[in-house]
C-alpha cells in the first residue's frame, strides 16, 4: 500500500505528538510525579475543563490584542513601506529608526509604553505592534523593489500612469514578499501580546493568558499554568495555519503547476 | 515635394553609460517604412543599447532620435504605435496568458470589450490560442516568448522592435516563427528592427542587415537584401539564400573579436 506524502505530512507529526503525550502521561503516573511539579496531560485537560470560562475569556483578551496589533501592523507596515519606497532620501533618513525600533527588546520598552499609554488595552496593542510591524515593513519594501525591470520598462513604454504602475505592477510584484512577512508577523503579534501582558501584569476584565500564567504561578496551580500555555500554543498554531493557507490561496497562480 | 520622414532616424546618436562605459560611438541610421532591419554583431557591440535608444528606454548621451520625424511624445497615437519584445518574456506571473496579452491595450486605455476581442487573434498568430487561460509558470520557455510576441502584436504596432526574441527557441519553432514574422511584416507593411545572434535568421528575414562591431559599439557594414524575394521555405533552400549567408559570414568574421593569431579556447 502506498501512502501519499500529504497524508504522511499530517499523520507523522500527530503520531509524534500522541506518543510524547502518552510517554509524558506514563512517566507522571509511573514515578508518581506530583502535579505541582509536572502535571500529567490528563491533569492539564482537567484543569482546562474546570477553568474553561476564565481561560477562554483570557484567550479572547489575548487574541483581541494580537489581532488588533496584526491589523495595525499590516496597515502601518504597508503604508510605511510605500512611503519608504518613494525616494532613496526618505529611505536613508528613516530606515535607521525602523531598525532601532526593531533591535530594541520589547520587554525593555514595554514598561515605558505602559506608563505613557494610560489605557491598558491600547498599551498592549502598541507593544505587540512594535514587534509585529517590522517584518511587514521590510518584506513589503523588498517586494516593492523586486519589480522585474523588463516589465517596468514595458509599463513605462506604454506611458502607464502612476496608479496603473501601482495597481498592476508594484502591488502584485510585492505580494509574495508581503505574504511571507505576514506569516512571520502573525506569530510575532501573539508573542508581543503575551510579552506585553506579562510586563503590564493587568488583571480584571482585560486579563489575558499571560496574567493567567502569572496568577497560576503565584497560586502554585501548575496544571492551570500549563492549560494557559497550551491555549497560547494552539492560538499560535491556528494563526500560523491561517496565514499559511491565505498565502497559498493568494499565491496559487505564482506557483501554478502544469 | 518633401519625401516622407523615415520611420526611425538616428542622428549622431551616442551612448555613454553613467559608469563611463561607451556603449555606442556616434552613429547614424535611418529606417524607412516597411523595412525589416536586423542588427547583428558580437556580444556587447551595443545591439540592445541601440534598440533601447529607439524605444526611448535609454536617453542618448549625444545626438537625437526622431520617430516619424517627431519626438517621442508622438508615440502611441494612431499610426505611431511602437512595440518592444525583450530578450526575456517579461510576463506578469500573476496573470494568465490572455491578461498578459491584453496588458498593453489596458495601459493604452482601449475599452475592455474591444481589447478582449483582440486577444485570441493575437494568440493565434503565435499558435497559442489553446493556452489563453494558463499562467506563465505553466508554460515552456518557448511558449512564454510567444506570449510576449503576441503581447507586442496585439497593439497592431507600426514599429516593432525585437531583441533576440527567438534566441531561446528550438530550431523548428524558430524557423516557423521566422516565416510567420516575414509574412506578417510583408502583409501589414510593419516596420521592424530585429536583433539576432543568428546570421541565418538575419538573412532569412531582413531587407537590410546592419553588421555592428564592438569597443565602442558602431556600425561596421550594411548589407541590403532584395525585399522582393518571398520569404518562405523555398527561399531558405535557394542559392540566393546561401550566397547571402556566405556574404554575412564574411562580414561577421571581420568584426569577430577573436581574429587569427589571438588566443582561442
Ligand atoms: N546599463 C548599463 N550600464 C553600463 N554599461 C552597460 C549597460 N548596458 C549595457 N552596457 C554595456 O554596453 C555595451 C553594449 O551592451 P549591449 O547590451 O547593448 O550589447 P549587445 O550587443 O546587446 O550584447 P548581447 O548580444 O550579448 O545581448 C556592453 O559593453 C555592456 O557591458
Ligand atoms: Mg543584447
Amino acid at each position: 500500500m502506498t501512502v501519499s506524502p500529504r497524508a504522511i505530512a499530517v499523520a507523522a507529526p500527530i503520531a509524534v505528538g500522541v506518543l510524547v503525550l502518552l510517554a509524558w502521561q506514563a512517566a507522571c503516573r509511573l514515578w508518581h510525579i506530583p502535579p505541582y511539579l509536572m502535571p500529567a496531560p490528563t491533569d492539564i485537560g482537567a484543569s482546562l475543563a474546570a477553568n474553561g470560562p476564565a481561560l477562554l475569556h483570557a484567550l479572547r483578551s489575548t487574541l483581541a490584542v494580537t489581532m488588533a496589533a496584526l491589523a495595525i501592523s499590516v496597515a502601518g507596515g504597508v503604508l510605511s513601506a510605500f512611503l519608504l519606497v518613494q525616494s532613496r532620501l526618505i529611505e536613508t533618513s528613516l530606515m535607521p529608526y525602523v531598525i532601532i525600533m526593531q533591535v530594541t527588546p520589547i520587554v525593555a520598552i514595554a514598561p515605558l509604553i505602559i506608563i505613557l499609554v494610560k489605557a491598558t488595552m491600547p498599551a498592549l496593542v502598541v507593544c505587540a505592534t512594535l514587534i509585529a510591524i517590522f517584518p511587514i515593513i521590510s518584506n513589503t519594501l523588498q517586494g516593492l523593489r523586486s519589480v522585474d525591470p523588463g516589465l517596468e520598462s514595458f509599463f513605462r513604454m506604454h506611458k502607464a500612469s502612476r496608479l496603473q504602475m501601482l495597481l498592476r505592477l508594484r502591488i502584485p510584484s510585492a505580494l509574495p514578499m508581503f505574504m511571507a512577512g505576514l506569516r512571520i508577523s502573525s506569530g510575532l503579534a501573539l508573542v508581543g501580546a503575551v510579552v506585553a501582558e506579562f510586563v503590564a501584569g493587568t488583571g480584571g476584565s482585560s486579563a489575558g493568558l499571560a496574567y493567567e500564567i502569572l496568577q497560576s504561578g503565584f497560586q502554585m496551580d501548575i496544571p492551570r499554568m500549563f492549560a494557559a500555555l497550551a491555549l497560547i500554543t494552539v492560538a499560535g498554531l491556528v494563526l500560523y495555519g491561517a496565514t499559511a493557507a491565505l498565502q497559498r490561496l493568494v499565491l496559487r497562480r505564482w506557483q501554478a503547476q502544469g | 515635394m518633401l519625401a516622407p520622414a523615415p520611420t526611425i532616424h538616428l542622428q549622431s546618436v551616442e551612448k555613454v553609460f553613467p559608469n563611463g562605459v561607451r556603449g555606442l560611438a556616434p552613429l547614424d541610421l535611418a529606417v524607412g517604412q516597411g523595412e525589416l532591419v536586423s542588427l547583428i554583431g558580437p556580444s556587447g557591440c551595443g545591439k540592445s543599447t541601440l534598440l533601447k535608444l529607439i524605444a526611448n528606454l535609454h536617453q542618448p548621451s549625444g545626438g537625437a532620435v526622431r520617430w516619424w520625424g517627431e519626438d517621442f511624445s508622438a508615440i502611441g497615437r494612431e499610426g505611431r504605435r511602437l512595440s518592444f519584445v525583450f530578450q526575456d518574456p517579461t510576463l506578469m506571473p500573476w496573470s494568465n496568458v490572455a491578461t498578459n496579452v491584453r496588458l498593453p491595450l489596458d495601459l493604452d486605455g482601449v475599452p475592455r470589450a474591444q481589447a478582449e476581442a483582440r486577444i485570441m487573434p493575437a494568440l493565434r498568430q503565435v499558435g497559442l490560442e489553446h493556452a489563453a487561460k494558463r499562467y506563465p509558470a505553466q508554460l515552456s520557455g518557448g511558449m512564454r516568448m510567444r506570449v510576449s510576441i503576441a503581447r507586442a502584436l496585439v497593439t497592431r504596432p507600426d514599429l516593432l522592435l525585437m531583441d533576440e526574441p527567438f534566441g531561446a527557441l528550438d530550431e523548428f519553432t524558430r524557423n516557423r516563427l521566422d516565416e510567420d514574422m516575414a509574412r506578417l511584416c510583408a502583409r501589414d507593411g510593419l516596420t521592424t528592427i530585429f536583433v539576432t545572434h543568428s546570421l541565418y535568421e538575419a538573412a532569412f528575414l531582413s531587407s537590410r542587415v546592419i553588421v555592428m562591431a564592438a569597443d565602442p559599439g558602431r556600425i561596421h557594414a550594411e548589407y541590403v537584401i532584395d525585399p522582393g524575394m518571398p520569404r518562405d521555405e523555398a527561399f531558405r533552400m535557394s542559392d540566393a539564400f546561401a550566397r547571402i549567408c556566405r556574404d554575412l559570414t564574411a562580414l561577421l568574421s571581420e568584426v569577430s573579436p577573436r581574429r587569427a593569431g589571438e588566443e582561442g579556447l
